[in-house]
């Protein structure tokens, strides 16, 4: 259960944080601005559902969380490290081709990460996990 | 490896939430274990035979 506050809480001080960075010194959203928020509501709602999942089997009498949710978080985690370490190296190679400025390269690098983890996550999820 | 959960919580009337409830499990667990699509630990494995009365290879196989 402390978890899934702890869920909740940091997807609030992403919109918070979000909401502050839009509303402070921008007069218009760039399409590459856009971009990052469109990715930046995805991780908020994926959030969300694993936070309202967690919740309704709490509400059911279930655990929040079992053996087979955290296994497969267990290999959410090191998969999603894995490919994040390409997606880095992806990054590195074009930002030596293209000229972005910093804070975008970090922040295309971060969300990003969320994304990768984000599908590795239903992945795994929805696949199912077998010890083959 | 394959099991046997479909056929022993119908012969003893159990939803998959009554399952789940009684081995302290959600229930998405118990689908992807019927499903084959999960293998559960040996605790998981033993609390299943237990609540069926039943040895843990009559529920859990090898083809």
């Amino acid at each position: 259960m402390k978890k899934t506050v702890v869920l909740f809480i940091i997807a609030a001080l992403v919109l918070i944080t979000t909401g502050l960075w839009i509303f402070s010194g921008h007069s218009e959203i760039k399409p590459a601005e856009l971009i990052s928020l469109g990715v930046i509501a995805l991780v908020v709602v994926f959030a969300l559902f694993v936070g309202y999942k967690r919740l309704t089997s709490v509400k059911k009498g279930e655990p929040a969380e079992d053996e087979m949710s955290k296994k497969v978080m267990h290999k959410t985690s090191s998969m999603s490290y894995y490919i994040s370490l390409y997606w880095w190296l992806a990054i590195m190679y074009f930002s030596d081709k293209l000229k972005f400025e910093t804070h975008t390269i970090i922040g295309a690098g971060i969300l990003g990460m969320a994304v990768i983890f984000a599908v590795c996550w239903f992945v795994y999820n929805f696949r199912g996990e077998r010890n083959e | 490896m394959n099991n046997r959960i479909k056929e022993f919580r119908a012969r003893y009337n159990f939803t998959q939430e009554d399952l789940a409830k009684k081995v302290n499990v959600r229930r998405e667990t118990i689908v992807f274990l019927e499903k084959n699509k999960y293998n559960p630990s040996l605790k998981l494995a033993y609390d299943i035979a237990r609540v069926f009365e039943a040895k843990i290879e009559d529920i859990f196989y090898f083809d």
